[in-house]
């Protein structure tokens, strides 16, 4: 790398340069933060307008805040009944998919074997395999194991395509614990299942929940496997239930808002709680990709 | 630690989940994509061996040549847009300026918000008729620039691909990650010898990121090859199939029970991906060997 010496010239000169950067640097950072949450902050206000008031100025805000909106938007589209798929669904695929991923994160983690390299290698291509490629596949094992048009359906595919992605987080973490408190519970006497359930288990309990968090939001939000595999009222998601939707409330535009924010607070809170987890699960998974 | 009997046991019992739902949900449907991308096959009747006529067939339909010039715009656009602004934002934030904490929460909002909603919000957003975009045009006299934006030959594409490029919080975060692990000594001494804000950022911060920036723009053309959903809900290819995209061209050969054409789409998608995620790799590696 190239050495670089530099002057401090403190005159008027610099002074304005430090200025105008400092003005680009606050255009640039509220520009971003505007393009973001205005947006949604229209989509919130325009959920509490009458449809005609909609049509109106852009920028107006309701006469009345129609609490209507959303009580027709539970009511018309069965939100409830979807909102409740989506986190059965979510959790016990979390569940299942952390519980096979820390077994084997384990593994990998604490023992040196024949094939451990290998495994690592599949993984990685798996995170980066345009899983939407493989929709004809999954539709025939869903269908041929007779789990087509059910949540066990959705949750045996979800854990499944979670799993090289929560196996990298968890094994990261087991990566860091140190081998002393194993290497002292062995003497002991502790057993493979004993150092498991015992040490490293609650040790990892940050990577753990740094899967789950990310497990289950990916879950909430994913749409297009849930597109193919289901096909009724009954068992759709969340994500399902906005997009059909926009057949139901043909012309009530303002309820179809309504519906849309629901569905998008879930996700808010659960960022601004677990804010921490789902920031490591994203970064430390694209890290190891 | 050397292994046990019972940890060979147990060692097995505790992969063998994880392994085969592996197995039964990458390596099978990839052989599976591979192997039926080579039958002629509706799903209801015998699939019949016509080797690589299916790739002809889609190579010659204009809409998937269109789908896959698409997907490669949107990668490109991803890696070399999306990426690049993620990281200046970055470098800006890495400053930690006042109320940097809230920036930072806000631009990885659209990350946690579905991609429904996210299609479904910016559905109202172009609306012709009631959306915001042209509530705002012909708020300030301009109606006459209010269009159907999703259903115009000329803008749908962009449409689609501006509102997504500014999405920036995802690699945004990556690279924050790995910015925060720069000792700050470098800085240190850098502000001793004169070095400004943005000098110490071209020359320190810089070549120190360089594998997470690697990282995004991987990651970035990955997502922009597998786009579906936001095409899907947004124009469903149209107008006259000019936003369609490899995954959308597939999925409505599965509609049109085109299996044996739906996998070879899937093939080339996988090969396009492979392609870029090397070609990328091998840009990074010509352009920064020299004086590492």
């Amino acid at each position: 790398m190239a050495k670089h010496k530099t002057t401090v010239y403190l005159n008027r000169g610099d002074a304005v340069k430090a200025g105008l950067g400092n003005i680009l640097k606050w255009i640039l950072m509220l520009y971003f933060a505007f393009y973001t949450l205005f947006p949604l902050i229209w989509l919130i206000i325009s959920s509490f307008k009458t449809n005609t008031e909609l049509f109106g100025d852009p920028f107006a805000l309701p006469a009345v805040w129609q609490i209507q909106n959303y009580v027709n938007a539970l009511k018309v589209s069965g939100l409830i009944k979807m909102m409740g798929n989506s986190i059965f669904v979510g959790v016990v695929s979390t569940a299942l998919n952390v519980v096979c991923a820390s077994m084997l994160a384990y593994c990998i983690s604490r023992f040196r074997f024949k094939g451990r390299e290998t495994i690592f290698t599949f993984f990685a291509a798996g995170i980066l395999v345009p899983l939407n490629a493989l929709m004809v596949p999954y539709y025939v094992i869903i269908s041929k194991i007779g789990l087509y048009n059910t949540r066990m359906g959705l949750i045996l595919l979800y854990s499944a395509i979670g799993i090289p992605m929560s196996t990298f987080i968890i094994r990261g973490l087991m990566d860091s614990l140190s081998r002393e408190i194993e290497e002292a519970a062995y003497i002991d006497g502790c057993g493979f299942f004993g150092r498991y359930f015992r040490i490293i288990l609650p040790l990892s309990q940050n990577g753990l929940v740094t899967a789950a968090t990310f497990q289950f939001l990916t879950c909430w939000n994913e749409f297009v496997f849930a597109n193919l595999l289901t096909s009724s009222q009954n068992v759709r998601t969340i994500q399902l239930g906005i997009r059909y939707f926009t057949n139901q409330f043909s012309t009530d535009f303002v309820s179809m808002y309504a519906a849309i924010v629901i569905s998008i607070v879930p996700s808010i809170l659960g960022y601004m709680i677990f804010q921490k987890q789902i920031v490591s699960g994203l970064t430390s998974g694209a890290v190891k990709g | 630690m050397k292994p046990t009997k019972q940890d060979r046991l147990g060692m097995i019992l505790f992969m063998t989940p994880a392994l085969v739902l592996f197995v039964l949900f990458f390596i099978l449907p990839v052989a599976y994509v591979l192997i039926v991308s080579l039958f002629k096959w509706n799903g209801m009747t015998a699939a019949t061996f016509v080797g690589f006529k299916n790739y002809a067939t889609i190579w010659k339909d204009s809409v998937f040549r269109r789908s896959v010039i698409n997907n490669i715009l949107w990668a490109l656009v991803a890696a070399c847009v999306q990426v690049p602004l993620s990281v200046l934002m970055a470098l800006i934030l890495n400053r930690k300026p006042r109320g940097w904490k809230f920036f930072r929460t806000v631009y990885f909002f659209p990350q946690v918000i579905s991609g429904v909603a996210l299609a479904m919000l910016w559905s109202a957003m172009y609306n012709s008729e009631y959306g915001l975009i042209n509530g705002i045009l012909r708020a300030v006299g301009r109606a006459d620039l209010a269009i159907n934006w999703l259903g115009t030959l000329n803008t749908a594409l962009p449409a689609l691909l501006i509102y997504w490029v500014f999405y920036i919080g995802y690699y945004m975060v990556i690279v924050m990650s790995d910015l925060a692990g720069v000792d700050r000594d470098f800085y240190e001494a850098a502000e001793i010898d004169g070095a400004s804000k943005l000098q110490q950022a071209w020359f320190i911060s810089l070549p120190m990121i360089k594998s997470s920036v690697l990282t995004c723009m991987t990651l970035a053309a990955v997502l922009g090859l597998r786009q579906f959903e936001q095409v899907y809900l947004l124009t469903n290819g149209g107008p006259a199939n000019r936003t369609s995209t490899m995954v959308l061209y597939l999925y409505k050969q599965i509609q049109n029970t085109r299996y044996g054409l739906a996998n070879a789409a899937s093939v080339m998608l996988i090969c396009v991906g492979v392609i870029v995620i090397l070609g990328i790799r091998a840009l990074f590696k010509i352009r920064h060997k020299p004086g590492d």
